[in-house]
């Protein structure tokens, strides 16, 4: 990542980090800058030095890697930070970062937004999110000295629309075998930190290679769903597919959820957004869409053919958990098999524990 | 550094304590028996503005919060957790969520007040916490209950104007919600009796807190936190505006009587966190028992305030009462940034004059925990005035450690003891 980022700061481009996942990437780009997705960053933030001067343990590992990231030497390579609202944890971060690259004299531009959270059936937040959005767009002005142009708006949009519609295709492929899961989500993954016109190219190549290459991913292994806040570690995924299991779909936050609803390419910025967040595909972190997220998933469960569904849980992430009862409950009315994993901050060198789990999943679903 | 243990000390029984009880059994009683008559039931996060259900001839509300806060009180917050532990729910989630849904998936057995009657709509506030829209969010999805969202931004800084407004348009869009579901007409008039109601209890509510002005306090924050249930139970009604008023009185009159929870008080700290249910007794007499007491909390001190203030600014007596209750969402600490609790932390250690800070790091609540380590650094360095944090869960005793929570709290009053004769020297 860090070697991806420097490469990016030496084209002169200037870093915004984001979090936490949908935040407007589109408009930031079509400024010039090079928005960073914060999220994911379990293969490149490995220490917790940093971070451990600021958040307790019972912190997600999201909220620890960003903190240490933000606040180690990497982080000095941001040009700005943006966040919009989230959860309980992850609204507090942009205090507890202020205050940590303050101790160290340094000061970065950071851009707060509201997204509202109500649904769109219950209060009309048109108004008020508009006036959210002009606000966001003056600031960024102020704070890089840059000014907004409709139409880079619409080159960038639909570039990132480019790169959902490759997801997608990339997902289908990975669903009928033909790439391996972990190869996709380690994709995916560094996509957060290039720029945008290079994920899509590393997407053409890589569809193009799974196309014509060998078959990576057992064709005939049992299908299955995986969900959750984060993708699993690398290692996880190897040990699924090994277990004879084909990922046949995801709920992943930072995969599906990200890429899966196509916003309509339109010039306007306000429009635009309204539309993103109102039909954004379901996730826990979008608190009005969370009723469409089981819905979705048994409907994807259906569409491919899935019988059994893994849980990713991130050790303390509430959102997650508070959603999850119901859902297995529900999936397990439908003779939908789950299993349940959790990963904490410290567990991605040890997912050799959970081998025995997955197999024996496997083998119930067969 | 204790002599004798006095389990008397601390946390005093008092006559404002038993009206509490009887307050507190009245409205859980009347809630019960009017929503089996058949009034609309409304189950709602503790910011949520009740005031809004008086305008209503047959609204009735309960706050699961306040049940939880309660059950944990009582003894019961472990049994209702491991029930819900039981149904899958991870033991890493808010005890407060936990005990409700051990409750409610229970319907009630085990609880203090049998439970809470079944809603016929639910409203979460984000502001104060965000987790609550997942925890009603269950009952919403098991039982097929509405669910309204109530989204307030959170504030880094004092309210904005655009964020009023949009406050103001929800409250409109849940009375016209609750208007379409229960039939029930509303009036405005009435809010702002309530509303008016609050301000005066929130008012008498402050003169009590400020007891702990005086040296010794005339309270310790545990009174304050167990006095604070019908600010959530019937909070717009002129029962609890007399009943505060009475407190402060009665209050006011044993300084005057030199009656104090802690005699000798040599230490006074202030608390931030939730209150520990279920340690208030103990807690506070062993505290006491070592010539210390908790005279304030951020938790209560923050009653009849706006975001990052503790004085008294909920002062209503007329106007639009939604655009008051709009601008007073964020009166609780939870939804204020750590610049604004800094500020208001401040303005508590010099007004109470605290000698040391006791920052309770609760498993169970983030959005109170999260920003401590560094407010804590924060406090420590510019008001110079020693702190420590503790471990805690508000209601799940599980995860507390009565030994190590005292080692650190007994090190603070070590440590205020060496500033104090450093000063001398």
């Amino acid at each position: 990542m860090e070697s991806n980022l420097s490469k990016l700061k030496q084209q002169n481009r200037r870093l915004v980090g984001c979090f936490p996942l949908y935040p407007p990437l589109e408009l930031l780009h079509s400024f010039g800058l090079m928005p960073v997705v914060l999220w994911d960053m379990k293969e490149q933030v490995r220490s917790l030095k940093e971070s451990d001067r600021h958040l307790q343990s019972f912190t997600c590992s999201v909220a620890r890697r960003l903190a240490e990231f933000v606040l180690s030497e990497e982080g000095a390579l941001l040009d700005g930070l943006l966040i919009y609202n989230a959860c309980d944890t992850l609204r507090n971060m942009p205090e507890i970062i202020k205050r940590g690259l303050e101790e160290k004299g340094k000061t970065l531009p950071l851009l707060k937004f509201h997204v509202p959270m109500v649904s769109p059936k219950q209060t009309d937040s048109t108004g008020y999110f508009a006036g959210r959005i002009r606000e966001l767009i003056g600031e960024i002005e102020n704070a890089f000295g840059v000014r907004f142009s409709s139409e880079r708006f619409l080159v960038s949009v639909r570039l990132y629309n480019a790169i959902r519609r490759l997801s997608l295709e990339m997902e289908t492929l990975v669903s009928e075998g033909k790439m391996s899961y972990a190869d996709f989500s380690r994709l995916m993954r560094n996509g957060h930190f290039m720029a945008p016109e290079n994920h899509l190219s590393a997407l053409k190549d890589a569809l193009k290679k799974a196309k014509s290459g060998p078959t990576k991913n057992s064709s005939d292994g049992i299908k299955i769903i995986v969900s959750g806040i984060l993708s699993p570690p690398d290692a996880l995924c190897a040990i699924i597919e090994e277990s004879g299991m084909r990922v046949a779909g995801n709920d992943i936050a930072s995969q599906a959820r990200s890429y899966s609803y196509m916003p309509q390419e339109i010039d306007d910025p306000i429009a635009y957004y309204t539309d993103f967040f109102r039909n954004h595909h379901p996730c826990t972190t979008l608190l009005h869409s969370s009723d469409e997220r089981l819905k979705l998933l048994n409907e994807l469960i259906e569409k491919r053919g899935a019988r059994g569904l893994i849980f990713i849980g991130e050790k303390f992430c509430e959102y997650e958990y508070l959603e999850l009862p119901f859902i297995i409950k529900t999936l397990e009315q439908k003779n939908i098999a789950t299993l349940q994993l959790e990963i904490a901050t410290d567990d991605e060198d040890n997912v050799e524990a959970f081998r025995t789990r997955i197999e024996a999943f496997s083998e119930l679903i067969k | 550094m204790a002599e004798e243990k006095d389990e008397t000390r601390g946390l005093m029984k008092t006559e404002s304590g038993r009206r509490l009880t009887q307050i507190l059994t009245d409205d859980y009683l009347n809630l019960h028996r009017r929503a089996s008559e058949g009034a609309f039931v409304v189950w709602v996060a503790i910011i949520v503005p009740v005031e809004l259900f008086k305008g209503f001839d047959n609204v009735v509300f309960a706050v699961p919060e306040s049940h939880a806060a309660l059950s944990a009180a009582k003894g019961v917050g472990m049994l209702q957790c491991e029930k819900a532990e039981h149904d899958g729910y991870s033991m890493d989630i808010c005890s407060y969520a936990r005990i409700d849904i051990g409750t409610a998936m229970s319907s009630g057995k085990d609880s203090p007040t049998f439970g809470l009657p079944r809603p016929h709509l639910l409203v979460s506030d984000n502001n104060n916490c965000s987790l609550l829209v997942k925890w009603f969010d269950i009952y919403h999805r098991e039982w097929n209950v509405p669910h309204f969202i109530i989204d307030v931004p959170f504030c880094y800084e004092m309210q904005k104007e655009t964020d009023l407004k949009y406050i103001v348009a929800q409250f409109r869009d849940l009375i016209k919600t609750i208007e379409t579901m229960s039939g029930q007409k509303f009036n405005i008039d009435r809010v702002k009796e309530a509303l008016q109601n609050s301000s005066a209890a929130a008012k008498h509510y402050k003169r009590f807190i400020d007891c702990a002005v005086n040296r010794p306090s005339g309270i310790t924050a545990f009174d304050s936190f167990v006095q604070m249930a019908p600010l959530l139970t019937s909070r717009g009604c002129p029962t609890v505006v007399e009943h505060f008023r009475k407190l402060a009185d009665e209050t006011e009159e044993r300084i005057k009587n030199g009656q104090f929870p802690v005699p000798n008080e040599k230490y006074r700290l202030l608390w931030d966190s939730i209150a520990p249910w279920h340690q208030l007794r103990k807690m506070s007499s062993r505290l006491a028992n070592l010539d210390a007491n908790i005279v304030a909390a951020s938790y209560t001190s923050c009653v009849g305030s706006i975001e990052g203030h503790y004085e008294f600014l909920q002062e209503y007596r007329d106007g639009d009462p939604l655009e008051s209750l709009a601008r007073i969402q964020n009166f609780s600490v939870c939804p204020y940034g750590m610049k604004l609790r800094f500020n208001a932390m401040s303005w508590a250690a010099q007004h109470y004059g605290i000698d040391g800070f006791v920052f309770a790091s609760n498993r169970s609540c983030k959005v109170y925990s999260v920003m401590q380590m560094d407010l804590q650094k924060w406090i420590t360095e510019e008001l110079r005035i020693p702190s420590v944090m503790i471990d805690v869960d508000h209601a799940d005793i599980r995860k507390y450690n009565e030994e190590n929570a005292f080692l650190r709290m007994e090190a603070l009053l070590e440590s205020i003891d060496a500033g104090r004769t450093r000063a001398i020297t």
